[in-house]
């Protein structure tokens, strides 16, 4: 049964990373638009290196 | 028929203009299109012409930006963070897809001066961040005008940010509540498997522990909103939905914690992580529908034009719409848009007040007649005199009344929400009472008892019951095209026993009869062919019929084309000059028909317009009346022609040749009879009878003021969906009568037997869960039988449509 002292914590570690993951993703703007950057793939960007 | 490589219109005969792009020639309908192609292609960028998936709008021709720079605009518009770093929100017409998106950042990011382009596609908002001192900001939408796009600025008060924060941090919350409560409730099975196999005290008090870990941002983080609100509600000195959500939260929270501490007997950690994650649910599928309202003022607020061209004792001058004063005098060019509320100083004009009003017809305005903010001049130039600006424009009147109809709290939500208030005071009376009794007789079962009651009877179930259920029927229309502006509209049209329809507009569409039009000289199908060559590129109603009437023919081209009077049109076809229209403009009143063609010879050709059911109306009627709904027709128009389409469609007629005061002394006459009456119209002549009615319904293509006094807004061509949103608004009805008798009952049943000692913590908690999962359970029904969801065979294309 020790071994729950061990998988359970290590889960909660998991629990947090992945929620940590998530708050970043909706902060750096991954949630706000769900349709244009799906066709970004699809282009040769061209641009210009800025000066 | 060619069709434009850039905008998608047919091309004249006799243009060949070629765009070359990826190193092929594409033919062009004219030559703002070509400039358009060619740029786009020029800067390598004609992967947009792959990806996009509707086709663009024909640029505009030369339009004059200088007024975006001056100080008076950018102060309501443009935010400075610091004299080389300038940040705007614009809405922008034309954005249809995902690759104009792409386009816009791509053309705007290569401008020397710009710092970011953020575009949000869903939106039509574009976010610029640039700089002052090396590009104006004027040649910056010079620049994307030349792409096709027109921008429109937004109040800086409107910056988007503020929506997007609250989009963010409701999604985190209720990503912290779904994890969190999954956790706990993992944890919570372990006890309840433990309090029935046994357990080991120590290893008990360890899933405890854990179980708060996990609550603990559940409560203080994702429940922050309830706490917050529950509060702003104790200093303003009255009771909200929050209180008793957050007070029940807080001692749900608080008594587990005590228990765990005292190693008491139950914990309910899993409890509250659940019930917060469910009401957060619920919130946010209701912000995201308040935005997508929010939507729909920002599209009424375009309606006015940005600048305006005010006269001046020297000449004239380019101003921001906001600087124009009471008494100033402001031209306005043909098709272009009214910029304030006026008086016409200028000789008559027809104005288009259609996209206000309604009225497809054009009015005729003379000089001293009023014009309003928003219509469309269709002649000019016209001279204005300002009258009334701004916030008092009968426009912001509108936006204001749709705004209010998109944020006010249906009355039904209020009542449920009145309910559960009640009775959470009743409980936590019953609970001090309780533990007040127990107290007296067996202090040692006091708490748990008191706990008990406070758990079992959590108004969670109450709360959910109305939302769950409406934000559920919500969803489910939405995505039918069916938009829900007023939450109790739903509730009322379930009651509805009888539906009353406006006929032109709404069950009929306008129509060319080739059969009995009378062709005077030469071929039919010639003459409808320049018929709707003059008329291409308008939106009035009898030019689409006539386009639709000319079908796959190659449609000449027109030179010298002039709108006159608002009565016809006139223009240059093969060397002749035609004039279409009333028999008054084209020949001075000597013809038989409606619509008709002349050259300098006399008539060509008169056409027949007749009104043509429009598709799914007759499913629509004859639905509702399978239902047992009460159907008839209510209409301004002559009466043969009403009971024509009365027949045609198996209706009876309540009134012809109405007046709008006759129509609602009609709908007041069946409302007295005992009817529960919904009116089903477009127009600005419904808009009191819509009023009038007890439930109203408008048609997308018809007037914003109509929507504004409606419940609910139905695309035109959905008519037939009009069946089905009463079989979900009646379900909806159903399921929250199920919801509130289940909570009711399971109340009713389960807290005096808490309250006699006899129900222990942890059964209470179960049936807490329960009865809440039950509430949401039952509304997710709702749209999930055939008859609600069922998508129709699309209705057969009309004879004449090119496919």
């Amino acid at each position: 049964m020790n071994i729950i002292l061990l998988l359970i914590p290590l889960s909660i570690v998991l629990l947090v990373a992945g929620v940590a993951a998530l708050f970043w993703a909706i902060d750096h703007a991954q949630f706000d638009d769900l349709e244009t950057p799906g066709l970004m793939p699809l282009t040769d960007d061209r641009r210009e290196p800025p000066p | 028929m060619t069709r434009c490589f850039h905008c998608g219109e047919a091309i004249p005969e006799g243009v060949a203009i070629f765009a070359t792009v990826a190193g092929a020639d594409e033919p062009v309908c004219c030559p703002g299109c070509k400039a358009a192609a060619d740029w786009i292609a020029g800067l390598g960028l004609d992967g947009y012409y792959r990806m996009r998936s509707e086709p663009s709008l024909r640029p505009p021709e030369s339009v004059d930006f200088s007024a975006w720079d001056r100080p008076a605009l950018r102060r309501l518009h443009v935010r400075e963070h610091a004299r080389d770093r300038a940040e705007i929100v614009f809405l922008v017409e034309g954005l249809r897809c995902a690759a104009c998106g792409w386009l816009i950042e791509q053309t705007l990011g290569r401008v020397p001066g710009v710092r970011e382009v953020a575009v949000n596609a869903p939106a039509r908002r574009v976010r610029l961040e640039f700089d002052p001192t090396t590009v104006s900001l004027a040649a910056l939408m010079q620049r994307l005008a030349q792409v096709g796009y027109m921008p429109q600025p937004l109040d800086a008060g409107a910056l988007d940010s503020a929506r997007t924060r609250e989009d963010r941090d409701a999604l985190k919350r209720l990503i912290v509540a779904g994890l969190g409560a999954m956790q706990a409730m993992m944890y919570a099975v372990a006890l309840y498997a433990g309090s029935f196999d046994g357990i080991e005290p120590a290893t008990r008090d360890f899933f405890r522990w854990l179980g708060f870990l996990v609550a603990t941002p559940v409560v203080l983080y994702s429940a922050r909103p309830f706490f917050a609100g529950a509060w702003r509600a104790l200093k303003a000195r009255h009771v909200s939905m929050d209180t008793p959500v957050a007070l029940a939260i807080a001692l749900i929270y608080a008594a587990s914690l005590v228990e765990t501490f005292l190693h008491g007997s139950d914990i309910y950690f899993d409890s509250v992580s659940m019930f917060v994650f469910f009401l957060l649910g619920a919130r946010y599928v209701e912000m995201r529908a308040r935005h997508r309202t929010g939507d729909l003022v920002d599209a009424l607020a375009r309606l006015q034009p940005s600048t305006a061209e005010r006269l001046t004792e020297s000449g004239s001058e380019s101003v921001g719409v906001h600087e124009l004063e009471c008494g100033d005098r402001v031209r306005v060019a043909a098709g272009a848009a009214i910029p304030a509320d006026g008086v016409l100083v200028s000789g008559a004009c027809s104005v288009d007040e259609s996209l206000l009003t309604g009225e497809s017809v054009p009015v005729r305005r003379n000089r001293g007649d009023a014009v309003i903010a928003g219509s469309i001049a269709l002649e000019g130039p016209v001279e204005i005199r300002v009258e009334r600006v701004g916030a008092d424009t009968v426009l912001a009147d509108i936006v204001r009344m749709v705004t209010r109809a998109a944020t006010g709290k249906p009355a039904l939500v209020c009542e449920a929400d009145l309910r559960a208030r009640r009775f959470v005071l009743r409980v936590l009376a019953l609970t001090l009472v309780t533990a007040l009794g127990w107290a007296y007789f067996d202090p040692s079962r006091a708490f748990a008892a008191a706990l008990s009651v406070l758990v079992v009877s959590c108004p969670c179930a109450f709360a959910l019951a109305v939302p769950t259920a409406l934000t559920r029927a919500v969803a489910v229309l939405a995505r039918r095209g069916v938009l829900v502006v007023d939450g109790d509209a739903l509730d009322r049209i379930a009651r509805a026993d009888y539906f009353v329809f406006d006929k032109t507009g709404t069950l009929t569409r306008p129509e060319i009869a080739p059969a009995e039009s009378l062709v005077h000289r030469g071929d039919a199908a010639d003459a409808l062919a320049i018929a709707a060559a003059l008329e291409q590129g308008s939106s009035h109603p009898l030019a689409v019929a006539l386009r639709e009437a000319a079908g796959a023919a190659r449609l000449p081209f027109v030179a010298n084309r002039r709108n006159v009077e608002g009565a016809g049109v006139s223009g240059r076809v093969h060397g002749r000059n035609y004039r279409l229209g009333n028999a008054a403009f084209v020949t001075g009143g000597d013809a038989r028909l409606d619509l008709v063609l002349a050259d300098e010879d006399g008539i060509v050709a008169e056409f027949a317009v007749r009104e043509r059911p429009r598709a799914g109306a007759a499913r629509a009627l004859a639905a509702l009346r399978a239902d047992g709904v009460g159907v008839g027709v209510l209409s301004g128009d002559r009466a043969d022609r009403v009971d024509a389409i009365a027949r045609e469609l198996d209706t009876s007629v309540l009134g012809s040749g109405a007046t709008a005061a006759a129509k609602v002394a009609r709908l007041e006459a069946l409302r007295s009879q005992g009817h529960f009456v919904a009116m089903v119209g477009d127009g600005v002549n419904d808009a009191p009878v819509l009023a009038a009615a007890d439930v109203a319904i408008a048609l997308t293509s018809g007037a914003a003021i109509a929507q504004a006094a409606s419940g609910l807004v139905l695309a035109a061509e959905r008519l037939d969906e009009l069946a089905r949103v009463r079989i979900v608004a009646r379900r909806m009805h159903t399921v929250l009568s199920q919801n509130l008798n289940w909570a009711l009952g399971y109340n009713l049943a389960a807290v005096p037997l808490a309250a006699l000692g006899l129900v222990p913590p942890w059964l209470a908690a179960i049936g807490m869960s329960a009865s809440s999962l039950v509430v949401v359970l039952n509304s997710l029904r709702i749209g999930a039988t055939r008859a609600e969801t069922r998508r129709e065979q699309p209705a057969a294309r009309l004879a004449g449509v090119p496919a």
